[in-house]
């Protein structure tokens, strides 16, 4: 059995929490969406998803944060193998080139989404994102295709992940 | 490891089914009979409830049969008036059967081709005089997933027929009822497909097994004789279903056919190695060269070249084989020891005709590989049969290779839930379609599939093997 996924998003300011939450709805079935407003939250959030059996396939992290800023959390990740393999995701208008280059670096940054987004652009980087994962998890491709990539499972299952019975 | 109610049901059931034999004393049976008896119920308790991967049951059903039943087992390391041990090399033997060696070339041959996108690119080429109307490219992808699931693991092509079919269905008006049209042509093409050569599917490895066994030998191109007729008639029923149930509201689909063959050396050597294979494959009654023997062209000449490597190697279904392994084997002893007989025997066959036992035959094969897994329905049915032919209750006209065959192709006839087929599964967890789609049009190839059966056994099949 897969464990549970969790995609978790980190953001301080209320309304686009929730707009990044209700773009987010499609996947909300598949996968729950927990919210953190800090990074010190993130880390508590994290921790209960991971007692309570369940993973992180993704994060959306602002960079301006209350305290630990986006960037410093991300790379504080990298530290700990369960949220190491987690797919990383900032949602930002304001990290500078110095922070974008230490997150790619140090934080294995997976992508940059510039605010003001767009909810296709949000999409498309969540579906790639967490096929990505499901993929690299060697997690049973059936159970995610009315979701994620359909085709790119597919192309799993084709390779021999599937056989006939 | 945590067990369902199903598979815990499974697990104890199987373990009372291994032991009770042990304790009784029925009339008519060998006590080796007995033993036989225990492993069969412990085996169909375990593949049909499944506390355990089929394939894991399979090798436990090899081992137990070494340990138990073999000469150099526990129990009769000499021969009883009722019972002459097997070696334990038949029962490991099985591993190595000329059919799992004829599955494993077939699968290095559909793992390269897979490696070097051969399956993609043939089906691009295969689609084009299909056109652009909705019944044809219909057609077309089933007949393409047909030809290609003949020669790869049905799911495998299913995948990848997914890749091809899934952009249409993202064009096509949600409200179009082609698209469910579409997705149930792939599992369904390559479900029937599955049937026309002996590597197309497992359950076809076992009847081959099973009857080799008895010293019936089905060459490659003999099954195909026997088979593709039934295999284009049940596509064809298959699409004027489709299209019935599921009119298409469009006039034409656009399909990207942009893509190109890959023309590597490596390729090149693979559409060599596979031309080559399946011509001699095809034509074995011509020269008579074994089909197993031919299928270790692809595994000499692919690894000798590189084409295959050691990783391609690895990531071979290996579980496919024990478990078409295990079903041979699981049929050695339960002849050996009487078993099958005696089972075929407690029942009063005399009262059916041959047309009632084929069509008994065929439908408990469907209905219980809708359930089940086409191969461990194939097994367990097949022993019985080969009983009931060999040992004549069954009266003149009954032949081994016709219920066989009737077991074998109805195991593949079985398309109605998602669970029955690998390919099902695939098809409906895109959410283009739902259970009761699927169910509907099963249903009715599941009946129609019958039908053809019958016909085929009583009129065609005769005239091939006669």
């Amino acid at each position: 059995m897969e464990p549970q996924i969790y995609i978790l998003v980190v953001e301080d300011e209320l309304e686009v929490m929730d707009a990044l939450v209700n773009d987010l709805e499609k996947f909300e079935d598949t996968f729950p969406v927990e919210t953190a407003n800090t990074s010190e939250e993130a880390k508590r959030v994290t921790e209960q998803i991971y007692e309570s059996g369940g993973e992180v396939g993704l994060i959306l992290c602002d960079h301006v944060l209350p305290g630990e800023n986006g960037v410093d959390f991300l790379i504080s990740l990298q530290s700990d193998d369960r949220s190491q393999k987690s797919r990383k995701v900032l949602v930002t208008g304001q990290a500078g080139l110095e922070d974008t280059i230490q997150a790619i670096n140090n934080a294995d940054l997976n992508y940059y989404i510039a605010k003001p987004w767009t909810r296709e652009k949000l999409h498309e980087v969540v579906v790639d994102e967490l096929t990505e994962y499901v993929i690299k998890q060697e997690y049973d491709p059936m159970k995610f295709m009315s979701v994620l990539d359909s085709i790119r499972l597919a192309d799993v299952i084709r390779s021999g992940r599937i056989t006939d019975r | 490891m945590k067990l369902s109610i199903k598979q815990f049901y499974g697990l104890i059931l199987g373990i009372i089914g291994l032991i009770i034999p042990f304790f009784l004393n029925i009339e008519g049976l060998s006590e080796a009979g007995h033993v036989a008896l225990g492993i069969f119920f412990l085996a169909a308790a375990f593949w049909m409830l499944e506390p355990f991967p089929i394939y894991a049951t399979s090798v436990l059903v090899i081992f137990l049969q070494v340990i138990l039943l073999s000469k150099e087992g526990f129990l009769f390391q000499s021969a009883t008036e009722t019972y002459t041990p097997d070696s334990y090399t038949a029962f490991m033997g099985t591993l190595a059967n000329p059919i799992i060696i004829l599955f494993l070339g077939g699968f290095v041959l559909a793992d390269a081709a897979v490696k070097y996108n051969l399956d993609k690119n043939l089906t691009r080429l295969l689609l084009k005089p299909f056109g652009t109307k909705p019944a044809f490219i219909l057609l077309g992808l089933m007949v393409v997933t047909g030809l290609l699931s003949a020669f790869m693991s049905n799911t495998a092509t299913t995948a990848m027929m997914m890749t091809v079919i899934l952009p249409i269905i993202a064009q096509t008006d949600l409200k179009d009822p082609m698209r469910i049209g579409i997705a149930l042509s792939i599992p369904f093409a390559a479900n029937i497909g599955g049937i026309a050569t002996p590597i197309g599917t497992p359950p076809n490895a076992v009847v081959i097994g099973a009857l080799s066994q008895q010293g019936v030998n089905i060459p490659f191109g003999e099954w195909m004789i026997l088979a593709v007729p039934l295999v284009i008639i049940m596509l064809i029923f298959a699409w004027l279903l489709l299209l019935f149930m599921f009119k298409p509201s469009t006039d034409t689909i656009a399909l990207d056919m942009s893509g190109k063959f890959n023309k590597s050396k490596n390729a090149l050597m693979l559409y060599g190695i596979f031309v080559i294979t399946v011509f001699l494959w095809v034509t074995e009654s011509f020269h008579g060269i074994k089909s197993a023997i031919t299928a270790l062209i692809p595994v000499v000449f692919l690894t000798l070249t590189g084409v295959v490597s050691k990783d391609d190697i690895r990531k071979l279904p290996w579980e496919v084989l024990w478990l078409v392994a295990g079903g041979i084997s699981l049929g050695i002893s339960m002849k050996s020891t009487g078993l099958a007989e005696w089972i075929v025997t407690s029942i009063d066959w005399s009262s059916f005709g041959t047309l009632m036992l084929i069509l008994v035959f065929s439908a408990v094969a469907i209905l219980m590989s809708n359930f089940l897994s086409n191969t461990v329905t194939a097994t367990l049915l097949i022993p019985l049969a080969v009983s009931l032919a060999t040992s004549g209750i069954a009266g003149e006209g009954f032949s081994l290779i016709i219920i066989s065959l009737v077991i074998g192709v109805s195991a593949s006839l079985a398309m109605m839930l998602p669970i029955s087929t690998p390919p099902n599964a695939i098809a409906m967890s895109t959410g283009s379609l739902e259970t009761r789609d699927m169910a509907k049009a099963g249903f009715a190839v599941g009946v129609m599939g019958i039908v053809v059966i019958v016909v085929y056994a009583l009129f065609y099949w005769p005239l091939i093997i006669n």
